[in-house]
């Protein structure tokens, strides 16, 4: 009973098997198994698709490849040619995040990306990728990235503070939109699911039919919308690693 | 609701945060790890093994293009070299025709001389006999006019002439 009402218990880790490296405790937890499983999923649905590569592809290799495309399209797009390596990078993140918040949509699965510290790895780790790469790439030129050519030096006083702190932020805004959509999300289904047994338990057989007539039809709503949003932030953040990588492989804006 | 908010303080609230202290590092590692597994599967086995059948299949349909275009281009070809049989073959027939008309006319206008020539043979067959026949008439009518003369004159005169003098005097009036 206290599982089905607290909106925050869906989100709690707990401890599996201990695990202590170093003198971090590393335990194996539910959030570690949940990617674990993912992972698995991932790497079990492409082994799958690519057991029997031909030239007129079946169903499953016809899913891969249209996921292949897609996501070698938005590198395309975005980064043109030097985007290239990048491509397993990008395809790994948007399927480790796809696959995490869809499993995330049933209920008593963890959802691993609905905790920051995954999700601001994650994005720290683009960031930092992004800045290594621009260095490799462009040496100490990298910061022109933060003075915008054809702006008259006054100008630049103000923007290059600005480019320098919308830079700055992006690791949190990258991890947090992820994290804040999950676990908003998943927040907003519990508290409309627990309308329905507060309803009973408060009006009856009344509150029963509310529950049924009005509560379900939203839960139903939400859930679809989740559904979208769980592909959605995937691809937001296939698609902003990809726009910030541009920094580092691009020519200066 | 009482106790929900006791098991909020109980679960730690906001889990996120809250355990991000506890349980940070753990979440950090096991996202390394599997993340670098799901990385290396994907751009070491994956990831190639799918480009590779897109870039075979892009390579086929090229191939196969580039095939048909080579095939319509032969049978183009092909149907030049046809009609060029074809025309060949109407200017033979044309020839043959031509020939087959002129020996046929030869042929008949030979035909036509030598069935001339006989005609106009048998023409003169017919003339010569009509003639002949006229000429016997003739000797016919002489000999009568030669008879009626001679009674003629024996009437007139009551003497006979002589068949002599009849026949000269008749050559000579039908000569005149």
């Amino acid at each position: 009973m206290r599982i089905a009402t607290d909106p925050m218990h869906q989100f709690q880790i707990g401890k599996w098997f201990d695990l202590n490296i170093g003198g971090y405790d590393l335990s194996f937890t539910n959030s570690a198994f949940w990617m674990v499983v993912g992972v698995l999923l991932v790497i079990g649905f492409l082994a799958l698709a690519t057991s029997k590569m031909s030239t007129v592809p079946n169903r499953v290799q016809s899913l891969a490849e249209i996921w292949y495309g897609f996501i070698a399209g938005i590198v395309k797009d975005v980064n043109h040619a030097p985007g290239k390596p990048f491509i397993p990078l990008v395809f790994s993140l948007f399927a480790f995040i796809f696959i995490a918040n869809m499993i995330g949509m049933f209920p008593y699965f963890f959802t691993t990306t609905s905790h920051i510290a995954v999700t601001g790895f994650m994005a720290l780790f683009t960031i930092g990728l992004v800045v290594v790469v621009g260095f490799i790439k462009k040496g100490l030129g990298f910061f022109k990235i933060f003075v915008p050519s054809g702006v008259p030096f006054v100008l630049l006083l103000i923007v290059t503070p600005i480019e320098i702190i919308s830079f700055l932020s992006r690791p949190i805004s990258l991890g947090m939109r992820l994290f804040a959509n999950m676990l908003g999300g998943h927040v907003a289904l519990k508290v409309f699911a627990g309308f329905i047994p507060s309803l009973a338990v408060a009006l009856g057989g009344i509150g029963m039919l509310m529950g049924g007539l009005l509560v379900m039809p939203l839960i139903v709503g939400v859930t679809a919308l989740e559904f979208l949003v769980a592909f959605l932030q995937a691809y937001v953040f296939a698609m902003l690693t990809c726009v910030y990588l541009n920094d580092a492989l691009g020519e200066a804006h | 609701m009482a106790t929900e908010t006791a098991e909020h303080a109980s679960g730690g609230g906001f889990p996120p945060f809250s355990q991000l202290g506890e349980f940070g590092a753990s979440q950090v590692f096991w996202l390394i790890v599997t993340f670098a597994v799901l990385y290396f599967a994907v751009a070491n086995v994956f990831l190639p093994k799918i480009r590779k059948a897109v870039e075979d299949r892009d390579g086929a349909i090229k191939k196969d293009v580039a095939e048909a275009a080579a095939l319509s281009v032969k049978a183009d070809e092909s149907v030049k070299q046809f009609e060029a049989q074809i025309a060949a073959a109407r200017a033979n027939a044309r020839d043959t025709a031509s020939k087959a008309k002129a020996e046929a006319d030869a042929k008949t206008s030979a035909a036509t001389a030598a069935k001339e020539a006989e005609l106009n043979s048998r023409l003169a067959a017919a003339e010569a006999r009509i003639s002949e026949t006229r000429t016997k008439a003739m000797t016919n009518v002489s000999a009568v006019a030669e008879d009626a003369a001679a009674a003629i004159a024996e009437r007139l005169t009551g003497a006979k002439p002589s068949a002599d003098t009849v026949k000269k005097a008749v050559a000579s009036a039908m000569g005149a």
